[in-house]
Protein backbone atom coordinates (compact mmCIF):
# COMPACT_ATOMS: atom_id res chain seq x y z
CA UNK A 1 0.00 0.00 0.00
CA UNK A 2 1.19 3.43 -0.90
CA UNK A 3 2.05 5.83 1.89
CA UNK A 4 2.06 8.83 -0.41
CA UNK A 5 -0.58 11.41 0.29
CA UNK A 6 -2.25 13.46 -2.38
CA UNK A 7 -1.46 17.14 -2.66
CA UNK A 8 -4.86 17.98 -4.12
CA UNK A 9 -4.06 20.57 -6.79
CA UNK A 10 -6.75 23.20 -7.13
CA UNK A 11 -8.64 22.54 -10.38
CA UNK A 12 -7.93 25.01 -13.18
CA UNK A 13 -11.53 26.25 -13.03
CA UNK A 14 -11.50 26.46 -9.19
CA UNK A 15 -13.32 24.17 -6.78
CA UNK A 16 -16.91 23.40 -7.76
CA UNK A 17 -18.15 24.32 -4.27
CA UNK A 18 -16.49 27.75 -3.93
CA UNK A 19 -19.74 29.72 -4.17
CA UNK A 20 -21.55 27.76 -1.44
CA UNK A 21 -18.88 28.04 1.27
CA UNK A 22 -19.74 29.68 4.58
CA UNK A 23 -17.64 30.01 7.74
CA UNK A 24 -18.60 26.57 9.07
CA UNK A 25 -17.58 24.89 5.82
CA UNK A 26 -14.35 26.89 5.49
CA UNK A 27 -13.42 25.69 8.98
CA UNK A 28 -14.07 22.05 8.05
CA UNK A 29 -12.02 22.45 4.85
CA UNK A 30 -9.16 23.95 6.84
CA UNK A 31 -9.22 20.93 9.17
CA UNK A 32 -9.32 18.38 6.33
CA UNK A 33 -6.54 15.80 6.65
CA UNK A 34 -4.58 14.83 3.50
CA UNK A 35 -5.74 11.49 2.09
CA UNK A 36 -3.72 8.72 0.46
CA UNK A 37 -2.96 9.20 -3.21
CA UNK A 38 -3.67 6.55 -5.82
CA UNK A 39 -1.59 3.41 -5.33
CA UNK A 40 0.21 1.36 -7.94
CA UNK A 41 -2.90 -0.19 -9.45
CA UNK A 42 -5.83 2.20 -9.58
CA UNK A 43 -9.12 1.23 -11.21
CA UNK A 44 -11.88 3.42 -12.60
CA UNK A 45 -15.45 2.86 -11.40
CA UNK A 46 -17.95 4.35 -13.85
CA UNK A 47 -21.38 4.58 -12.20
CA UNK A 48 -24.66 4.49 -14.12
CA UNK A 49 -23.63 6.06 -17.43
CA UNK A 50 -26.60 4.66 -19.31
CA UNK A 51 -28.73 6.21 -22.06
CA UNK A 52 -31.52 7.11 -19.64
CA UNK A 53 -29.60 10.02 -18.10
CA UNK A 54 -28.78 11.57 -21.51
CA UNK A 55 -32.40 11.31 -22.63
CA UNK A 56 -33.80 14.43 -24.33
CA UNK A 57 -30.40 15.89 -25.17
CA UNK A 58 -28.23 18.64 -23.64
CA UNK A 59 -31.05 20.83 -22.33
CA UNK A 60 -31.88 22.18 -18.85
CA UNK A 61 -33.22 19.43 -16.56
CA UNK A 62 -36.32 21.44 -15.77
CA UNK A 63 -37.35 21.46 -19.45
CA UNK A 64 -36.86 17.70 -19.74
CA UNK A 65 -38.41 16.40 -16.56
CA UNK A 66 -41.94 15.85 -17.85
CA UNK A 67 -40.96 13.76 -20.86
CA UNK A 68 -37.63 12.39 -19.59
CA UNK A 69 -37.97 12.14 -15.79
CA UNK A 70 -34.62 10.43 -15.19
CA UNK A 71 -32.53 12.66 -17.45
CA UNK A 72 -29.66 14.80 -16.17
CA UNK A 73 -29.84 16.80 -19.42
CA UNK A 74 -27.15 19.40 -19.98
CA UNK A 75 -25.10 18.20 -17.00
CA UNK A 76 -24.85 14.67 -18.40
CA UNK A 77 -23.83 15.93 -21.83
CA UNK A 78 -21.25 18.37 -20.40
CA UNK A 79 -19.57 15.46 -18.58
CA UNK A 80 -19.44 13.26 -21.67
CA UNK A 81 -16.27 14.61 -23.40
CA UNK A 82 -14.18 14.60 -20.16
CA UNK A 83 -15.34 11.05 -19.39
CA UNK A 84 -14.42 9.88 -22.91
CA UNK A 85 -10.98 11.46 -22.40
CA UNK A 86 -10.59 9.80 -18.99
CA UNK A 87 -11.44 6.38 -20.43
CA UNK A 88 -8.99 6.84 -23.34
CA UNK A 89 -6.20 7.82 -20.95
CA UNK A 90 -6.98 4.90 -18.63
CA UNK A 91 -6.94 2.39 -21.49
CA UNK A 92 -3.63 3.78 -22.78
CA UNK A 93 -2.12 3.33 -19.29
CA UNK A 94 -3.72 -0.11 -18.73
CA UNK A 95 -5.84 1.20 -15.87
CA UNK A 96 -8.87 -1.11 -15.70
CA UNK A 97 -12.36 0.38 -16.05
CA UNK A 98 -15.22 -1.30 -14.19
CA UNK A 99 -18.61 -0.23 -15.54
CA UNK A 100 -21.64 -0.14 -13.27
CA UNK A 101 -25.09 -0.52 -14.75
CA UNK A 102 -28.61 -1.12 -13.44
CA UNK A 103 -29.87 -4.70 -13.58
CA UNK A 104 -32.93 -4.13 -15.77
CA UNK A 105 -34.28 -7.70 -15.81
CA UNK A 106 -37.95 -7.37 -14.82
CA UNK A 107 -37.85 -10.59 -12.79
CA UNK A 108 -35.31 -9.02 -10.40
CA UNK A 109 -37.88 -6.39 -9.49
CA UNK A 110 -41.20 -8.14 -8.94
CA UNK A 111 -42.42 -5.81 -6.18
CA UNK A 112 -41.46 -2.68 -8.09
CA UNK A 113 -38.91 -1.76 -5.46
CA UNK A 114 -36.36 0.74 -6.71
CA UNK A 115 -33.00 2.15 -5.67
CA UNK A 116 -34.68 5.47 -4.80
CA UNK A 117 -38.19 6.67 -3.99
CA UNK A 118 -38.66 8.43 -7.35
CA UNK A 119 -42.33 8.20 -8.35
CA UNK A 120 -42.17 9.18 -12.00
CA UNK A 121 -40.21 6.59 -13.91
CA UNK A 122 -39.17 6.00 -17.47
CA UNK A 123 -40.96 2.82 -18.46
CA UNK A 124 -38.48 1.84 -21.17
CA UNK A 125 -36.01 -0.55 -19.54
CA UNK A 126 -33.93 -0.65 -22.75
CA UNK A 127 -32.54 2.77 -21.79
CA UNK A 128 -30.43 1.08 -19.10
CA UNK A 129 -27.74 0.57 -21.72
CA UNK A 130 -24.32 2.14 -21.29
CA UNK A 131 -23.96 5.06 -23.67
CA UNK A 132 -22.23 4.04 -26.90
CA UNK A 133 -19.37 6.52 -26.48
CA UNK A 134 -18.63 5.05 -23.03
CA UNK A 135 -19.38 1.41 -23.83
CA UNK A 136 -17.24 -1.27 -22.18
CA UNK A 137 -14.30 -2.33 -24.36
CA UNK A 138 -13.59 -6.02 -25.01
CA UNK A 139 -12.69 -7.67 -21.71
CA UNK A 140 -13.79 -4.83 -19.40
CA UNK A 141 -15.94 -5.78 -16.42
CA UNK A 142 -19.54 -4.72 -15.88
CA UNK A 143 -21.30 -4.82 -12.49
CA UNK A 144 -25.10 -4.96 -12.45
CA UNK A 145 -26.69 -3.45 -9.36
CA UNK A 146 -30.19 -3.06 -7.90
CA UNK A 147 -29.48 -0.48 -5.21
CA UNK A 148 -27.76 2.89 -4.88
CA UNK A 149 -24.20 1.71 -4.17
CA UNK A 150 -22.16 -0.15 -6.79
CA UNK A 151 -21.02 -2.43 -3.95
CA UNK A 152 -24.41 -3.35 -2.47
CA UNK A 153 -25.26 -6.94 -3.41
CA UNK A 154 -22.75 -7.06 -6.29
CA UNK A 155 -19.41 -8.83 -6.88
CA UNK A 156 -17.55 -5.51 -7.15
CA UNK A 157 -15.29 -6.22 -4.13
CA UNK A 158 -14.31 -9.55 -5.67
CA UNK A 159 -13.68 -7.94 -9.08
CA UNK A 160 -11.40 -5.35 -7.46
CA UNK A 161 -9.48 -8.08 -5.63
CA UNK A 162 -9.11 -10.11 -8.81
CA UNK A 163 -7.87 -6.99 -10.62
CA UNK A 164 -5.54 -6.36 -7.64
CA UNK A 165 -6.79 -2.78 -7.61
CA UNK A 166 -5.45 -0.75 -4.68
CA UNK A 167 -7.23 2.57 -5.27
CA UNK A 168 -10.29 3.88 -7.09
CA UNK A 169 -11.21 6.75 -9.43
CA UNK A 170 -14.93 7.45 -9.69
CA UNK A 171 -17.01 9.03 -12.44
CA UNK A 172 -20.75 8.93 -13.06
CA UNK A 173 -24.04 9.98 -11.57
CA UNK A 174 -25.82 11.13 -9.57
CA UNK A 175 -23.44 13.01 -7.30
CA UNK A 176 -25.87 12.96 -4.38
CA UNK A 177 -27.15 9.42 -5.04
CA UNK A 178 -25.49 6.34 -6.55
CA UNK A 179 -22.12 7.99 -7.19
CA UNK A 180 -21.93 9.25 -3.62
CA UNK A 181 -22.95 6.02 -1.94
CA UNK A 182 -20.50 4.08 -4.14
CA UNK A 183 -17.64 6.36 -3.09
CA UNK A 184 -18.61 6.10 0.59
CA UNK A 185 -18.57 2.29 0.34
CA UNK A 186 -15.33 2.26 -1.68
CA UNK A 187 -13.74 4.25 1.13
CA UNK A 188 -15.43 1.99 3.71
CA UNK A 189 -13.82 -1.07 2.09
CA UNK A 190 -10.42 0.56 2.52
CA UNK A 191 -9.64 2.00 -0.91
CA UNK A 192 -8.16 5.45 -1.43
CA UNK A 193 -10.83 7.12 -3.57
CA UNK A 194 -10.59 9.92 -6.13
CA UNK A 195 -13.66 11.58 -7.60
CA UNK A 196 -13.19 13.10 -11.06
CA UNK A 197 -15.36 16.20 -10.79
CA UNK A 198 -15.59 16.81 -14.56
CA UNK A 199 -17.20 13.40 -15.02
CA UNK A 200 -19.70 13.61 -12.14
CA UNK A 201 -23.13 15.23 -12.23
CA UNK A 202 -26.62 15.49 -10.78
CA UNK A 203 -29.96 17.10 -11.61
CA UNK A 204 -29.51 20.25 -9.55
CA UNK A 205 -26.29 22.16 -8.92
CA UNK A 206 -26.65 22.80 -5.18
CA UNK A 207 -26.99 19.08 -4.38
CA UNK A 208 -24.12 18.30 -6.78
CA UNK A 209 -21.81 20.82 -5.13
CA UNK A 210 -22.67 19.87 -1.56
CA UNK A 211 -22.12 16.17 -2.20
CA UNK A 212 -18.78 16.82 -3.94
CA UNK A 213 -17.70 18.93 -0.97
CA UNK A 214 -18.92 16.31 1.51
CA UNK A 215 -17.04 13.57 -0.35
CA UNK A 216 -13.88 15.70 -0.39
CA UNK A 217 -14.20 16.52 3.32
CA UNK A 218 -14.97 13.03 4.55
CA UNK A 219 -13.95 10.23 2.20
CA UNK A 220 -12.23 11.10 -1.04
CA UNK A 221 -10.04 13.47 -3.00
CA UNK A 222 -11.92 15.48 -5.60
CA UNK A 223 -9.82 16.23 -8.69
CA UNK A 224 -10.43 17.60 -12.18
CA UNK A 225 -9.83 15.61 -15.37
CA UNK A 226 -6.24 16.85 -15.87
CA UNK A 227 -5.25 15.92 -12.30
CA UNK A 228 -6.94 12.52 -12.64
CA UNK A 229 -4.92 11.77 -15.79
CA UNK A 230 -1.72 12.99 -14.08
CA UNK A 231 -2.51 10.79 -11.06
CA UNK A 232 -2.93 7.70 -13.27
CA UNK A 233 0.37 8.50 -14.99
CA UNK A 234 2.06 8.95 -11.61
CA UNK A 235 0.62 5.65 -10.39
CA UNK A 236 2.10 3.89 -13.42
CA UNK A 237 5.51 5.50 -12.84
CA UNK A 238 5.28 4.59 -9.13
CA UNK A 239 4.48 0.96 -9.98
CA UNK A 240 7.30 0.72 -12.52
CA UNK A 241 9.84 2.24 -10.11
CA UNK A 242 8.88 -0.20 -7.36
CA UNK B 1 -47.96 16.30 9.40
CA UNK B 2 -46.04 19.15 7.81
CA UNK B 3 -45.72 19.64 4.08
CA UNK B 4 -43.08 17.45 2.39
CA UNK B 5 -40.72 20.41 1.90
CA UNK B 6 -41.46 22.19 5.20
CA UNK B 7 -38.36 21.03 7.08
CA UNK B 8 -34.96 22.52 7.89
CA UNK B 9 -33.96 22.88 4.23
CA UNK B 10 -36.90 25.19 3.40
CA UNK B 11 -34.67 28.29 3.14
CA UNK B 12 -32.56 26.62 0.42
CA UNK B 13 -35.46 25.89 -1.89
CA UNK B 14 -35.88 27.58 -5.26
CA UNK B 15 -38.91 27.05 -7.51
CA UNK B 16 -36.67 25.11 -9.94
CA UNK B 17 -35.38 22.83 -7.17
CA UNK B 18 -38.90 22.11 -5.93
CA UNK B 19 -40.09 21.29 -9.43
CA UNK B 20 -37.15 19.00 -10.28
CA UNK B 21 -37.52 17.10 -7.02
CA UNK B 22 -41.31 16.96 -7.09
CA UNK B 23 -40.89 13.57 -8.81
CA UNK B 24 -39.95 12.20 -5.38
CA UNK B 25 -42.90 13.55 -3.40
CA UNK B 26 -44.93 10.74 -1.84
CA UNK B 27 -46.83 9.69 1.23
CA UNK B 28 -44.65 9.36 4.30
CA UNK B 29 -45.34 6.76 6.95
CA UNK B 30 -43.76 4.37 9.43
CA UNK B 31 -44.33 0.62 9.55
CA UNK B 32 -45.94 -1.29 12.41
CA UNK B 33 -42.78 -2.54 14.11
CA UNK B 34 -39.71 -0.44 13.32
CA UNK B 35 -36.51 -0.43 15.35
CA UNK B 36 -34.93 2.83 16.46
CA UNK B 37 -31.28 2.92 15.43
CA UNK B 38 -29.36 5.63 17.27
CA UNK B 39 -26.22 6.76 15.47
CA UNK B 40 -23.81 7.82 18.21
CA UNK B 41 -21.29 10.38 16.91
CA UNK B 42 -17.56 9.68 17.15
CA UNK B 43 -15.70 10.94 20.23
CA UNK B 44 -14.72 14.58 19.84
CA UNK B 45 -17.45 15.29 17.30
CA UNK B 46 -18.40 18.97 17.56
CA UNK B 47 -22.05 19.34 16.59
CA UNK B 48 -23.83 22.66 16.30
CA UNK B 49 -26.23 23.02 19.22
CA UNK B 50 -27.40 20.43 21.76
CA UNK B 51 -31.21 20.53 21.54
CA UNK B 52 -31.23 17.65 19.07
CA UNK B 53 -29.66 15.40 21.75
CA UNK B 54 -32.68 15.99 24.00
CA UNK B 55 -34.92 14.98 21.11
CA UNK B 56 -32.88 11.80 20.56
CA UNK B 57 -33.37 10.89 24.21
CA UNK B 58 -37.10 11.65 24.13
CA UNK B 59 -37.59 9.62 20.93
CA UNK B 60 -35.80 6.66 22.53
CA UNK B 61 -38.05 6.87 25.59
CA UNK B 62 -41.18 7.05 23.44
CA UNK B 63 -40.20 4.02 21.37
CA UNK B 64 -39.41 1.97 24.48
CA UNK B 65 -42.83 2.90 25.88
CA UNK B 66 -44.37 1.50 22.71
CA UNK B 67 -42.39 -1.73 23.11
CA UNK B 68 -40.21 -1.11 20.07
CA UNK B 69 -36.54 -2.14 19.92
CA UNK B 70 -33.78 0.45 20.38
CA UNK B 71 -30.37 -0.39 18.90
CA UNK B 72 -27.18 1.65 19.21
CA UNK B 73 -24.47 2.15 16.61
CA UNK B 74 -21.13 3.31 18.03
CA UNK B 75 -17.60 3.57 16.68
CA UNK B 76 -15.38 0.62 17.72
CA UNK B 77 -13.80 1.17 21.12
CA UNK B 78 -16.08 4.08 21.94
CA UNK B 79 -19.09 4.40 24.23
CA UNK B 80 -22.64 5.49 23.74
CA UNK B 81 -23.16 9.25 23.86
CA UNK B 82 -24.37 9.85 27.42
CA UNK B 83 -26.88 12.45 26.26
CA UNK B 84 -28.79 9.83 24.22
CA UNK B 85 -29.94 7.85 27.27
CA UNK B 86 -28.99 4.34 26.11
CA UNK B 87 -29.93 1.52 28.49
CA UNK B 88 -27.43 -1.09 29.60
CA UNK B 89 -29.55 -3.99 28.28
CA UNK B 90 -29.86 -2.64 24.72
CA UNK B 91 -27.95 -3.96 21.71
CA UNK B 92 -24.83 -2.05 20.68
CA UNK B 93 -23.45 -2.56 17.15
CA UNK B 94 -19.97 -1.41 16.23
CA UNK B 95 -19.70 0.89 13.27
CA UNK B 96 -16.40 0.10 11.57
CA UNK B 97 -17.33 1.95 8.37
CA UNK B 98 -19.47 4.98 7.61
CA UNK B 99 -22.79 3.14 7.48
CA UNK B 100 -24.10 1.37 10.58
CA UNK B 101 -24.86 -1.62 8.33
CA UNK B 102 -21.73 -2.21 6.26
CA UNK B 103 -19.49 -4.86 7.90
CA UNK B 104 -21.50 -4.82 11.16
CA UNK B 105 -24.09 -7.14 12.72
CA UNK B 106 -26.90 -4.55 12.60
CA UNK B 107 -28.87 -6.29 9.85
CA UNK B 108 -28.84 -9.55 11.84
CA UNK B 109 -30.07 -7.75 14.96
CA UNK B 110 -32.90 -6.12 13.01
CA UNK B 111 -33.93 -9.51 11.65
CA UNK B 112 -33.86 -11.07 15.12
CA UNK B 113 -35.89 -8.15 16.52
CA UNK B 114 -38.47 -8.78 13.75
CA UNK B 115 -38.15 -5.16 12.72
CA UNK B 116 -40.06 -4.29 9.55
CA UNK B 117 -38.75 -0.74 9.39
CA UNK B 118 -36.06 1.54 10.78
CA UNK B 119 -36.23 4.92 12.49
CA UNK B 120 -32.94 6.83 12.52
CA UNK B 121 -31.57 9.61 14.70
CA UNK B 122 -28.17 10.83 15.88
CA UNK B 123 -25.13 12.34 14.19
CA UNK B 124 -23.44 13.23 11.95
CA UNK B 125 -26.41 13.62 9.62
CA UNK B 126 -24.25 14.19 6.52
CA UNK B 127 -21.97 11.26 7.39
CA UNK B 128 -22.85 8.08 9.26
CA UNK B 129 -26.57 8.79 9.45
CA UNK B 130 -26.92 9.53 5.76
CA UNK B 131 -24.90 6.46 4.76
CA UNK B 132 -27.02 4.34 7.11
CA UNK B 133 -30.26 5.68 5.65
CA UNK B 134 -29.17 4.77 2.10
CA UNK B 135 -28.25 1.23 3.18
CA UNK B 136 -31.40 0.82 5.25
CA UNK B 137 -33.43 1.55 2.13
CA UNK B 138 -31.13 -0.79 0.17
CA UNK B 139 -31.85 -3.59 2.67
CA UNK B 140 -35.58 -3.12 2.07
CA UNK B 141 -36.54 -1.38 5.30
CA UNK B 142 -39.03 1.46 5.20
CA UNK B 143 -36.86 4.09 6.86
CA UNK B 144 -37.77 7.28 8.70
CA UNK B 145 -35.46 9.97 10.03
CA UNK B 146 -36.37 12.20 12.95
CA UNK B 147 -35.23 15.53 11.52
CA UNK B 148 -35.00 17.36 14.84
CA UNK B 149 -33.06 14.46 16.41
CA UNK B 150 -30.07 14.83 14.05
CA UNK B 151 -26.87 16.81 14.53
CA UNK B 152 -24.02 17.92 12.31
CA UNK B 153 -20.89 20.06 12.23
CA UNK B 154 -22.14 22.34 9.46
CA UNK B 155 -25.67 23.56 8.96
CA UNK B 156 -25.59 23.45 5.12
CA UNK B 157 -24.31 19.86 5.05
CA UNK B 158 -27.08 18.79 7.44
CA UNK B 159 -29.84 20.54 5.51
CA UNK B 160 -28.82 19.20 2.10
CA UNK B 161 -28.23 15.70 3.49
CA UNK B 162 -31.76 15.69 4.94
CA UNK B 163 -33.15 17.08 1.68
CA UNK B 164 -31.39 14.43 -0.45
CA UNK B 165 -32.38 11.56 1.83
CA UNK B 166 -35.97 12.80 2.21
CA UNK B 167 -36.44 12.77 -1.54
CA UNK B 168 -34.60 9.59 -2.46
CA UNK B 169 -34.35 7.15 0.41
CA UNK B 170 -36.26 7.84 3.62
CA UNK B 171 -39.26 9.54 5.18
CA UNK B 172 -38.09 12.68 6.95
CA UNK B 173 -40.45 13.71 9.77
CA UNK B 174 -40.12 15.40 13.14
CA UNK B 175 -39.71 13.17 16.20
CA UNK B 176 -43.22 14.16 17.32
CA UNK B 177 -44.67 13.22 13.95
CA UNK B 178 -42.96 9.82 14.11
CA UNK B 179 -44.19 9.20 17.66
CA UNK B 180 -47.74 10.16 16.62
CA UNK B 181 -47.66 7.72 13.69
CA UNK B 182 -46.26 4.92 15.88
CA UNK B 183 -48.88 5.57 18.55
CA UNK B 184 -51.61 5.46 15.92
CA UNK B 185 -50.19 2.15 14.61
CA UNK B 186 -50.20 0.73 18.15
CA UNK B 187 -53.86 1.74 18.64
CA UNK B 188 -54.86 0.13 15.35
CA UNK B 189 -53.15 -3.16 16.18
CA UNK B 190 -54.62 -3.18 19.72
CA UNK B 191 -58.16 -2.63 18.39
Amino acid sequence: MSDRTSEVPTPAGGWPWEDILDDELRLLLAKRQPRPSLGKRPAIIAVDLYDLVYDGGPRPVIELMDKFPASCGEYAWAALPPTIKLFATARALNVPIVHVNYDNRPETDPANIHPTNRKKRQANLDLYKIKDELAPAEGELVVFKKRASAFFGTPLCAFLNELQADSLLFVGESTSGCLRSSVVEGWSYGYPCFVVADGVYDRYLLNHKVSLLDLHLKYATVVDLASACDAMQAAKAFAEAA
Amino acid sequence: MRDFEDYCWRDLLTPEMVQIYSAYHRERTVRSHPALVMIHPPAGFAAIGTEWCETVRALGEAMRQLGLPVIHSVRPGERCDERFGARADEVVCYRTTESAFLLSDLEAHLTRARANGVVLCGAPMSGALRATAVESKSFGYRTAIAEDATGDEASLLRKVALFDVAHKYADVLTADEIIALLTQNAKVSAA
